[in-house]
């Protein structure tokens, strides 16, 4: 720089000599460096990673922040939304809940649950129950002639429930079984990405043995591997999945071992494709040339030059894995009680589905979510790091 | 073309007998044999268990029993239901399942190639933003969910379709959406993207410069290349609605094939597991060998290896 301020006009010819004539001003860029900067230059693929990145704070940070646990079980406090339809109670400035299966629970002006009050006795003339208030003998009335039942003032009118409070010990609800929704969401992410995670890194080392070696021995060898392939390609996943988990039993592990077992065969055959044709080039001809063994030349310089479709290819398996895990919790066969995962976080939920539809709504957005966030991250890095085929 | 056809229905059996052994070894590995329960059971009733069942024969010879009745299309008697046979439970099933997947496939058909052509004519326009929205949100959410989801808006809320059962037409119409939702996004973008790609092709300009008007050139030039592809896929299509049946029953109480496979895992019967699999192997199979021929048939330029 000092010499080019020397000059006079930035624009004159430099003289002959002058060392900076064939210098290339602009930054080199490592391959690394171009592929994240066409990754982050898209705003999907930015978003979805940074999505990724909460995601698993969400999950392994989280229960570390919470006062539940996912297995405690709190009965009288079941079904409960994270938004409470309140009328007032006897003492000024608290509220009642009234939960679906009748019990009153007083709620403090922030939305804090303070207690369930205790049935006295049962009008069933009048369908009136009475509920003891306070030690002095105070009773609360609750009305189930007509639905939706309301508490009666002192006067025996009807109280309207018609304000709205947040739910501040359940930020999003309770369970049919009085378990706190937020933190069994965070156990049930957490269990989601393990799974997908563990088995995205088992499928992608399986597939990368299979197919490297298939494509690099070549002839007969390759077409026997291939041919089962072929062979496993023909039945769905899903029915392999279940019977494996069938012999297993349920249970993280065996979740794992099935899905690992079955789905590194699209990462085998990514990697036997360019394992083929980058063979043929000169680099590896020169690496023979120099003396280096398969291991080597297989390790060192086919492995890597796969990479680029090796990384889009896992980021498209995890999706499906985290959508087999939920699918097969689903149908009672994934995770075992009570331990949460998304599936039978939304299996649980589709019990109780007509009256607190909330309970399905969470684990769906969260599955969605993580969904959304690995197929654009998918997306993203297939177009980083080859351009020519974006559409 | 006659060669092929051997060749691809000797693989198919291959294929077919390894599924069978597979699931014969997996099932019979089961630690604790299929009687055992909770419920303890005194010698004598195990050993005319076995007896009765052949559980006592080597393995092999069971094996080659059971593919012998498989040949008569016999798929043995059911575990935990005593009487019933697992053909029972296809015979019963099977009606309602065929029906929800024939008709689901037919409308995923129907309506995923028009919502591909649109969004393909209206490149980059709103309508084709909204549509390929649409269609990645269909791939992204689990069909469980939508089901779950459909079935509480229309069912519960709206009060427009049962919520279970299908004894109306009417309750046919929420398990299409949740079953079809994925294949039906998934070859909406699909047609979009093959038929951008063929639009941009040399024949279809010479088309145009011929003075051939938009709606010929789309629907006889463009589209029966376009359409390639989206044949190819149907294969993994019947697999995907015939597997994600069963949690679609499930949801919606249809007395299917499904459903009695999800039974029986939970209760692990296991000869009905294996029936009802090497059924569904079956299946797949001859659908995938149909439209593999079908695919050939309509392209003259795949070579029958």
């Amino acid at each position: 720089m000092e010499r080019n301020e020397q000059l006079i006009n930035p624009w004159d010819k430099l003289p002959s000599s002058n060392e900076e004539r064939e210098k290339i001003w602009a930054k080199n860029r490592s391959f690394t460096g171009d592929v994240w900067f066409r990754f982050s230059h898209k705003p999907t693929a930015l978003a979805g990673l940074i999505m990724i990145v909460f995601m698993l704070l969400f999950a392994f940070v989280g229960p570390y922040f919470t006062p539940y646990d996912y297995s405690e079980q709190v009965l009288e406090l079941a079904n409960i939304g994270p938004i409470l339809s309140v009328s007032e109670a006897p003492t000024e400035g608290n509220y009642l809940y009234i939960t679906h299966n009748m019990k009153v629970i007083e709620v403090d002006s922030s939305g804090k649950l303070i207690r369930q009050l205790k049935r006295r006795q049962d009008d069933a003339e009048n369908s009136v129950t009475y509920f003891k208030y306070d030690d002095d003998g105070g009773m609360v009335r609750l009305d189930y002639s007509e639905k939706p039942t309301a508490i009666l003032d002192a006067d025996g009118n009807r109280l309207s429930a018609d304000k709205r409070l947040w739910n501040r010990s359940y930020l999003l609800g309770t369970d049919n079984l009085g378990r706190d929704i937020l933190t069994r969401l965070m156990f049930g992410t957490r269990i989601s990405l393990l799974v997908a995670l563990v088995a995205a890194a088992v499928n992608m080392l399986i597939g990368i043995l299979y197919g490297s070696i298939s494509g690099y021995i070549g002839g007969n060898t390759d077409s026997v591997m291939m041919r089962i392939v072929d062979i496993i390609n023909t039945i769905p996943l899903t029915l392999y999945v279940i019977l494996i988990q069938v012999f297993l039993g349920s249970g993280l592990q065996s979740i794992i071992i099935a899905l690992s077992s079955v789905y590194w065969v699209d990462m085998a055959r990514v990697v036997r494709g360019q394992v083929l044709s980058s063979k043929q080039q000169e680099f590896v001809m020169a690496a023979r040339t120099i003396g280096s063994s398969s291991n080597f030349i297989l390790l060192r310089h086919l492995v890597p030059n796969a990479m680029g479709p090796i990384l889009v290819t896992v980021t498209m398996l995890i999706p499906s894995a985290i959508f087999m895990e939920a699918f097969m919790s689903f149908i009672g066969i994934g995770i075992s009680p009570p331990m949460a995962s998304l599936g039978t976080m939304c299996n649980d939920a589709t019990q109780a589905l007509r009256t607190s539809p909330y309970q399905l709504l969470m684990p769906a957005i969260v599955i969605c979510l993580i969904m959304f966030a690995f197929n654009f991250v998918g997306d993203g890095l297939r177009d980083a790091l080859d351009p020519k085929l974006r559409k | 073309m006659r060669k092929f056809l051997i060749k691809r229905i000797f693989m198919m059996l291959f294929t077919l007998l390894l599924i069978t052994l597979f699931t014969f070894i997996l099932m019979h590995s089961v630690p604790g044999g299929p009687f055992t329960s909770e419920r303890q059971v005194t010698k004598a009733v195990q050993a005319a268990l076995d007896e009765k069942y052949h559980l006592n024969d080597p393995l092999w010879k069971q094996f080659l029993d059971y593919l012998r009745n498989l040949l008569r299309f016999d798929l043995g008697p059911s575990y935990k239901y005593a009487g019933k046979s697992v053909n029972d439970f296809i015979a019963n099933g099977f009606p309602y399942s065929a029906r929800v997947g024939l008709i689901t496939l037919i409308f995923v058909l129907l309506t995923s190639i028009p919502m591909g052509i649109f969004a393909a004519l209206k490149n980059g326009k709103w309508q084709d933003m909204l549509l390929m929205s649409i269609a990645t949100l269909g791939v992204t959410i689990p069909s469980f969910v939508i089901a779950s989801g459909l079935m509480y808006v229309f069912a519960y809320r709206l009060n427009w379709v049962p919520t279970f059962g299908v004894d109306s037409w009417k309750g046919y119409i929420l398990p299409m959406i949740a079953l079809g939702g994925y294949s039906l996004s998934f070859i909406a973008r699909l047609m979009r993207s093959s038929l951008l790609e063929v639009m941009g092709q040399d024949y279809i300009r010479t088309a145009r410069a011929k003075g051939i008007s938009e709606t010929r050139i789309i629907l006889k030039h463009a589209l029966r290349n376009a359409l390639i592809p989206v044949i190819t896929i149907l294969g993994p299509t019947i697999a995907n609605l015939l597997t994600g049946s069963f949690v679609i029953e499930k949801i919606f109480a249809i007395p299917g094939m499904g459903s009695y496979f999800v039974d029986s895992v939970t209760q692990r019967d296991y000869t009905t597991i294996m029936g009802i699999t090497v059924f569904y192997a079956a299946l797949l199979l001859s659908m995938i060998f149909l439209v593999d021929i079908f695919y050939c048939l309509i392209d003259p330029r795949i070579k029958y290896e």
